[in-house]
């Protein structure tokens, strides 16, 4: 499955079609998700979808261009602008036997349905043994020029709610494997979607009807010996990025996408650990109590008699993402940025 | 399009359709939400009860009106203040009294107390949040999915006229008038937010007028008369049921009681207390209704009130013979798959 950057089509709002996938089988990022959706929609009548503008207009960036055709108006709901109450519905429709599937414009505006995720959603099944099959989808992320309230990462906030499950796919696969998952568990579960990806990146993606991807389970993209580098979402491509470029200078990178931020799968990053003994946990949450802090406690802990170096840290600083492009390349970090973090691990 | 009942159309039918056993049904479970409320003050007083308390007194009225209308399939998004209606809906007792004792008969298992009860599985009940708005868009949500199969369903949600302050609860109001969902809006006006009285939680002489402006009737209903609740509640449901949408009501009484069982409630005015608890006590008015009616006598309330004193005892001790949790068993039940709701749960944990 070779993946490879598609240079043409903006990253920001869906204007342009969805599009299709190539001849070869590849689809972005985009095109696999709205697959999860669509066969998940035809597999099972009791999965709805609800949210802004996700009906004619074919949603923000376009996941459900098309959807309102096949489906009708009942299944792809168009909804006021009212993110708790989104939510809510997506709970009591769930409660009584439906699957909903809520889109969020930007998972920044998640934090106007927040109440009714962290507090009834999340612990509903805890205090009352209430299965809630919801899916809370939202593009998240930052890199495309989107400022402050369309380029966050929420995804602390969300693991930090017992009772959700926190999903961030990097790749088309896992995207439509992990979305296909979430909308058949019967927990409530958050899936963002980095908008940064979306089109840029493209694979072939399998179109078995039952392909998932297990929720709870990170994947190795990159065997190395030297260092290892633990991420999510779209730093994936940038320490893929990074790894080449330090194997060229000898370095051997493994990097691993932990695709499920809550439950995290803590074996498969201290199987890395154990073979490297040099960690670099790298995220785009904040750096102060981001997801990395969490695995870099946990390596820290677990994997200690591993451990040959400290485990370091690479995120962004604690301060809203900026919009200056100069800015937010500061922000977030870069490939140089990872390079030099890990020759900096390798050499203790 | 707010309303008041007059009393002229109490008179002309004031049984409201029910039989005589099921006004003594009522009569019942009004003293029986009464006497509960008074007990279990009472043991909260003495330190036999664990947590908080938060008294519906004073407005049975209100809860026993609006959940008398609701078949056994019909769903309820209630608060904590709210436990009238849910036993009304026909909650065990016992359950719920191991709720209060933290007991892993509670229906949350101990997860959570007092009257944070719900029985979805049973009796279709949500398990209130502390946050109470919150109930209100989720109530769209099973509305919704009656409204989806067809089926003629109703959700019933209770708030506070606090509650009506928040923008959750206009998101809802809303919502549910632009998908013209089965949905009944209660707001039991007891006319003190913890300490705030409404003209400091709204400037509009009435809870009830606001649904104008989302597009549904809006009724205001005295909390004092449960059969006067019962009628107005019950032809929100009837409409709701007819897909005809959404109605708000606006039952009015005094929260008798504190917020929670510590406050005294003392920026209430005396003479306000006084005058609801002699003038317009909802217990008290249907029992002298009935007895004037003659459905019943004094001795069958006599014989009402013992059977609801010897249901509270043995809730009680079922209560107190009911194990707690296991320690152990803290982490289980957060994940559907772990199996913990599925299966019976540990009986070890002793009644200490």
């Amino acid at each position: 499955m070779a993946t490879a950057r598609v240079e043409s089509g903006a990253a920001g709002h869906g204007a342009e079609p969805r599009g299709k996938r190539t001849e070869t089988g590849e689809a972005t990022y985009l095109i696999a998700i709205a697959e999860a959706l669509w066969e998940e929609m035809e597999r099972d009548e009791r999965v709805y979808l609800l949210g802004e503008d996700i009906g004619a207009y074919g949603g923000a960036f376009k996941v459900t261009e098309g959807f309102i055709d096949r489906f009708g108006p009942e299944r792809v709901m168009d909804t006021p602008i009212a993110e708790e109450t989104i939510v809510g519905m997506a709970i009591g429709s769930a409660m009584e036997g439906f699957r909903p599937v809520a889109e969020f414009q930007y998972a920044d505006f998640m934090t106007s349905g927040f109440d009714e995720i962290v507090t009834a959603a999340a612990r509903y099944h805890y205090r009352s043994g209430v299965p809630l099959p919801i899916v809370l989808r939202g593009p998240s992320g930052g890199g495309v020029r989107a400022s402050s309230f369309h380029s966050t990462n929420p995804e602390p906030w969300f693991a930090h709610a017992p009772g959700m499950k926190v999903l961030c796919p990097a790749f088309p696969s896992d995207a439509k494997g992990l979305l296909k998952s979430a909308v058949r568990d019967d927990n409530p579960c958050v899936f963002f979607e980095h908008k940064w990806i979306y089109r840029r990146i493209k694979e072939v993606v399998p179109e078995e009807p039952d392909f998932l991807v297990p929720i709870g389970r990170a994947k190795v993209h990159r065997d190395g010996t030297d260092v290892s580098i633990v991420t999510y979402g779209m730093m994936v491509h940038l320490a893929l990025e990074a790894a080449e470029n330090l194997f060229q200078k000898g370095i051997a990178v493994e990097v691993v996408d932990l695709r499920t931020v809550h439950p995290l799968d803590t074996e498969t990053v201290l199987k890395s650990v154990e073979k490297t003994s040099r960690a670099l946990v790298l995220y785009e949450s904040h750096r102060f109590l981001g997801v990395g802090a969490e695995v870099a406690a946990m390596i820290a802990e677990e994997g200690f008699q591993h451990l040959d170096a400290p485990v370091m840290r690479l995120a962004p600083p604690n301060v809203p993402v900026p919009f200056s492009p100069p800015l937010e390349d500061a922000y977030l970090p870069q490939v140089a940025d990872i390079e030099a973090a890990v020759e900096k691990l390798s050499a203790w | 399009m707010a309303t008041e009942v007059s009393e002229k159309q109490a008179e002309a039918d004031w049984r409201v359709g029910l039989s005589d056993d099921q006004l003594k049904d009522v009569l019942y479970k009004l003293k029986l939400c009464r006497y509960f409320d008074e007990r279990i003050e009472a043991l909260y007083r003495q330190g036999r009860l664990p947590g908080a308390i938060y008294s519906g007194r004073g407005q049975e009225g209100t809860h026993v009106g609006v959940a008398y209308t609701l078949r056994e399939d019909d769903s309820m998004f209630p608060t904590h203040r709210d436990l009238s209606a849910q036993l009304t809906k026909g909650l065990d007792l016992n359950r719920v009294m191991a709720q209060y004792w933290g007991r892993i008969d509670g229906f949350t298992r101990g997860r959570d107390g007092n009257s944070h009860v719900g029985d979805w599985l049973g009796h279709k009940t949500w398990t209130p949040v502390s946050h109470l708005p919150l109930a209100y868009p989720i109530a769209c949500g099973a509305a919704l999915a009656y409204k989806r199969r067809g089926e003629q369903r109703v959700a019933m949600a209770i708030c506070g006229e606090g509650a009506t302050s928040n923008g959750r609860w206009h998101e809802a109001l809303n919502v549910s008038a632009v998908h013209r969902l089965p949905v009944v809006w209660v707001v039991n006006n007891n006319l003190w937010a913890y300490s705030t009285p409404n003209p400091l939680e709204f400037a509009v002489p009435t809870v009830a007028e606001r649904a104008v402006a989302y597009g549904f009737p809006g009724v205001r209903v005295d909390g004092a008369d449960v059969l006067d609740v019962y009628r107005v509640a019950l032809q929100a449901v009837d409409r709701a049921r007819a897909g005809e949408g959404p109605t708000l009501i606006e039952s009015v009484s005094l929260r008798w009681r504190g917020h929670a069982g510590h406050d005294p409630a003392k920026y209430v005015p005396k003479e306000m207390l006084e005058e609801y608890m002699q003038h317009k006590d909802p217990v008290k008015r249907f029992e002298e209704l009935l007895l004037a009616h003659e459905v019943v006598d004094a001795e069958v309330v006599k014989r009402i009130q013992e059977r609801i004193e010897r249901q509270f005892d043995e809730g009680y001790e079922f209560a107190q013979a009911s194990p707690f949790p296991v320690p152990s068993d803290v982490t289980r039940g957060l994940w559907v798959e772990d199996g913990y709701w599925q299966g019976e749960p540990s009986r070890d944990g002793g009644t200490g």
